[in-house]
C-alpha cells in the first residue's frame, strides 16, 4: 500500500465506517512522506545553469589548455559524487543516488576524453574496464539497486565496444559482471535485479559467441548456467527472475527455428559437435537438477524440455517439426504445472505460449498446401476453439 | 569487500572505503594523462607515412582511421627462426628513416638492440597471408580536432599523410600530430 492510496481513499473508508479517523492517522504514520529537500524549481534552475556551463565548456574544449581540461573532468565527477553524498546525508536518497550515478557516468566520460586527448584510447580496454570496476565498487558501497542496473549497462556497453570496435572480448568485464554483480545479487536477492543481471549476462554471452565465431547453439550452455544459478538461489522469486531471460531466449530461438528452419545463412552455424555439446549441456543440466533437488523445486525441471536438441535433425520439414515438438512439450508442461499448482498467472502464460506455438505450427505446416481463404478460416476456427477449450479448463481449474 | 553486503559494517568504515574508491578514480585519470604526457615529453618522435584508403572508410565520427605503409609487411622481413608469427602475436618492427618517413626493415619476436638511427615499434599481428603480415600498432586511430576531419579525409584519400609518432623509452607510442603533404611541400598545414 502506498501513502498516496491512503490519502485519496482513506476519507472514503472512514466515511463507510471501515476504519476510524484515528486508525487512518495511524496508517498514514506508517508511510512517512519522502523528505523533499529541494523543490522542483531550484532543481530545474540548477539543471539549466549546469547545461549552460556544459555547452560553454564543450564549445571551447579544443582551445582549453590540457591541465584545465583534466581539471574540469576531475571536477565534474568529484562534484557529482560530493553533492550526491550531501543529499544522501540529508535523507534525500533518490536525488543523492541519482547524483552518484551521474558521477559514475562522468567518470566514464573522463576516461574516454582523457584517452582521446592523448590519442591513447582506441585499442586499450583497460580504461573501460576500470569504469566497470568503479561501478561495481560503488554498487557495493551504496548497496543501491540503481547503481547495480547502471553497472550492468556499463558492462554491456564496454563489452559491446570491445567486441564491435576492437575485435576482442574483454573477459575481465565479463568476469566482473558475473562475479562482482552476481555475488551481490546472490547475497541480496531481488526480482528486478535478477532479470536485469541475467539480461546483461546473456548480452555478453551473445557477444562472446559472435566473437569466437562459434556455433550459435553454444550460447545455450552459458545461458543455462545462468538459469542453473537461479535454481540454487534460496530466494525463490529472485531465482525465478534470473531464469526468465534464459528461458525467453530459448523459447524465441526455438520459435525462430520452427518458422525459418534451414533457410538463410545460419544453417551451417546450428550444429556443434554432437557429443561435446550434449556433454556440456548435460553437466549444466546436472548442476541445475541438483539445485532444484536441494531447494525442493523439482517441478520446474520441465523447463529443460526447451533445451531438447531437436536442431540436430537436418532438412527443412523434420527440423521444423522437431522444433515444434520441443515447443509443444514445453508449453504443454507449463499448462500442466499450472493445473497442478492451480496458479492462475501460470495458466495465462501457458495459454499464451500454447497459442503462439499453435499459430507457428499451423502457419508452417499448412501455408503452402492450402487455399488462402481456407487457410485463414481454418486458422481462425482453430484459435477460437483452442481459446474456448483453454478458458474452460482455466475456469475449472480456478473453481476447483 | 564482500563483507560490505552485511548490515554490520560501521558507517565510518563505509565512508572511508568510499573515499578510497573515489580517490582511486582520480588517480586513474591522472595516471592516464601522465602516461600520455610522459610519452610526448620523453619520447623520440618519428614520422610515418600512411597509404591512401577508400575515403568512405576513413572518417568515423570524431576520429579517422589511418593505414600506414608499415601496416602491411612482406613476410621476408621476419628474422626469427621457426614458424611465422600467428594472429595476435606481439612483434617488434625495426624502422629506419627513408626520405620523409620511417619504413620497416626487419621484424622480430623479441625486442632487438638497434643502431642509433633506427627505432623499434611494437605491434601485433592482426592477420597474415602467404606473402604478407598485417600488423596493428594501436596507432590506427587519430582523434581529430573538431571540424578538421572532412579536410583530412579529403586530402588523405588522395595523397599519403605524414603522422608524427612519439615513442617512449618504455615502448609506449602515441600520435602527436598529422601533417598533410602539400604538393609543393610549402606551407603544409598542420592539424
Amino acid at each position: 500500500m502506498s501513502r498516496k492510496l491512503l490519502e485519496t481513499d482513506g476519507p472514503e473508508w472512514v466515511k463507510k465506517g471501515i476504519i476510524s479517523p484515528e486508525q487512518q492517522r495511524q496508517l498514514l504514520e506508517l508511510y512517512p512522506e519522502d523528505v523533499r529537500a529541494i523543490g522542483l524549481l531550484p532543481l530545474l534552475g540548477s539543471l539549466l545553469v549546469g547545461l549552460s556551463a556544459l555547452s560553454l565548456v564543450a564549445a571551447n574544449w579544443q582551445g582549453l589548455p590540457e591541465w584545465i581540461r583534466i581539471g574540469l573532468l576531475l571536477g565534474g565527477f568529484l562534484g557529482a559524487y560530493a553533492s550526491g553524498e550531501f543529499f544522501l546525508r540529508r535523507g534525500n536518497s533518490s536525488v543523492g543516488i541519482g547524483l552518484v550515478g551521474l558521477g559514475l557516468i562522468l567518470f566514464g566520460a573522463a576516461i574516454i576524453l582523457t584517452g582521446q586527448m592523448y590519442q591513447l584510447i582506441g585499442y586499450d580496454v583497460t580504461g573501460l574496464v576500470a569504469w566497470a570496476v568503479a561501478g561495481t565498487l560503488l554498487t557495493y558501497l551504496y548497496r543501491s539497486r540503481f547503481l547495480f542496473v547502471l553497472t550492468v549497462v556499463i558492462g554491456g556497453v564496454v563489452q559491446g565496444y570491445t567486441t564491435g570496435q576492437l575485435g576482442a572480448f574483454s573477459y575481465a568485464a565479463a568476469v566482473l559482471t558475473a562475479g562482482g554483480l552476481g555475488y551481490y545479487w546472490w547475497r541480496r536477492p531481488d526480482v528486478f535485479l535478477g532479470g536485469v543481471l541475467a539480461s546483461g549476462l546473456l548480452w555478453q554471452t551473445g557477444l562472446l559467441i559472435g566473437h569466437l565465431h562459434a556455433k550459435i547453439t553454444w550460447f545455450f550452455v552459458p545461458a543455462m548456467l545462468i538459469y542453473a544459478a537461479g535454481d540454487w538461489q534460496t530466494d525463490r522469486p529472485a531465482g525465478r527472475a534470473l531464469q526468465g531471460p534464459p528461458l525467453i531466449t530459448a523459447f524465441v530461438f526455438m520459435l525462430g527455428l520452427a518458422l525459418y528452419g534451414e533457410v538463410g545463412s545460419y544453417a551451417g552455424m546450428l550444429r556443434p559437435p554432437l557429443l561435446a555439446y550434449l556433454a556440456a549441456l548435460l553437466v549444466v543440466f546436472v548442476i541445475s537438477l541438483a539445485g532444484k533437488r536441494t531447494r525442493d523445486r523439482m517441478g520446474s525441471a520441465t523447463d529443460w524440455l526447451l533445451l531438447l536438441p531437436g536442431f540436430y535433425l537436418s532438412g527443412g520439414l523434420p527440423l521444423a517439426i522437431a522444433s515444434l515438438v520441443v515447443l509443444y512439450a514445453y508449453s504443454g508442461a507449463v499448462l500442466w504445472r499450472a493445473q497442478v499448482e492451480q496458479n492462475p498467472d501460470r495458466v495465462t502464460l501457458g495459454t499464451i505460449l500454447f497459442i503462439l506455438t499453435t499459430m507457428v505450427a499451423y502457419f508452417k505446416l499448412t501455408w503452402e498446401f492450402m487455399d488462402k481463404s481456407l487457410f485463414f478460416l481454418c486458422g481462425g476456427v482453430l484459435l477460437l476453439g483452442l481459446s474456448w477449450y483453454l478458458r474452460r479448463r482455466n475456469t475449472r481449474a480456478s473453481s476447483r | 569487500m564482500f563483507s560490505l553486503l552485511s548490515d554490520q559494517v560501521p558507517l565510518a568504515r563505509r565512508r572511508q572505503l568510499l573515499l578510497l574508491t573515489i580517490l582511486a578514480q582520480v588517480l586513474f585519470i591522472v595516471a592516464v594523462a601522465a602516461a600520455g604526457y610522459a610519452t610526448t615529453a620523453y619520447g623520440r618522435v618519428i614520422t610515418l607515412r600512411t597509404t591512401p584508403i577508400d575515403p568512405r572508410d576513413l572518417l568515423y565520427g570524431d576520429y579517422v582511421t589511418l593505414n600506414y605503409s608499415i601496416s602491411q609487411l612482406p613476410t621476408n622481413l621476419w628474422r626469427e627462426p621457426g614458424p611465422r608469427p600467428r594472429r595476435g602475436d606481439p612483434v617488434y618492427v625495426v624502422l629506419r628513416p627513408v626520405g620523409q618517413a620511417y619504413e620497416a626493415v626487419r621484424v622480430y619476436a623479441k625486442k632487438p638492440n638497434v643502431p642509433a638511427d633506427q627505432v623499434v615499434l611494437r605491434g601485433w599481428v592482426a592477420d597474415r597471408w602467404r606473402r604478407n603480415l598485417h600488423i596493428r600498432y594501436n596507432l590506427e586511430r587519430y582523434y581529430v580536432p573538431e571540424g578538421t576531419g572532412q579536410e583530412l579525409e579529403r586530402r588523405g584519400a588522395r595523397k599519403p599523410l605524414l603522422v608524427n609518432i612519439s615513442i617512449a623509452p618504455w615502448g609506449q607510442a602515441r600520435i602527436t600530430g598529422v601533417e598533410i603533404v602539400a604538393p609543393d611541400s610549402l606551407g603544409a598545414p598542420r592539424l
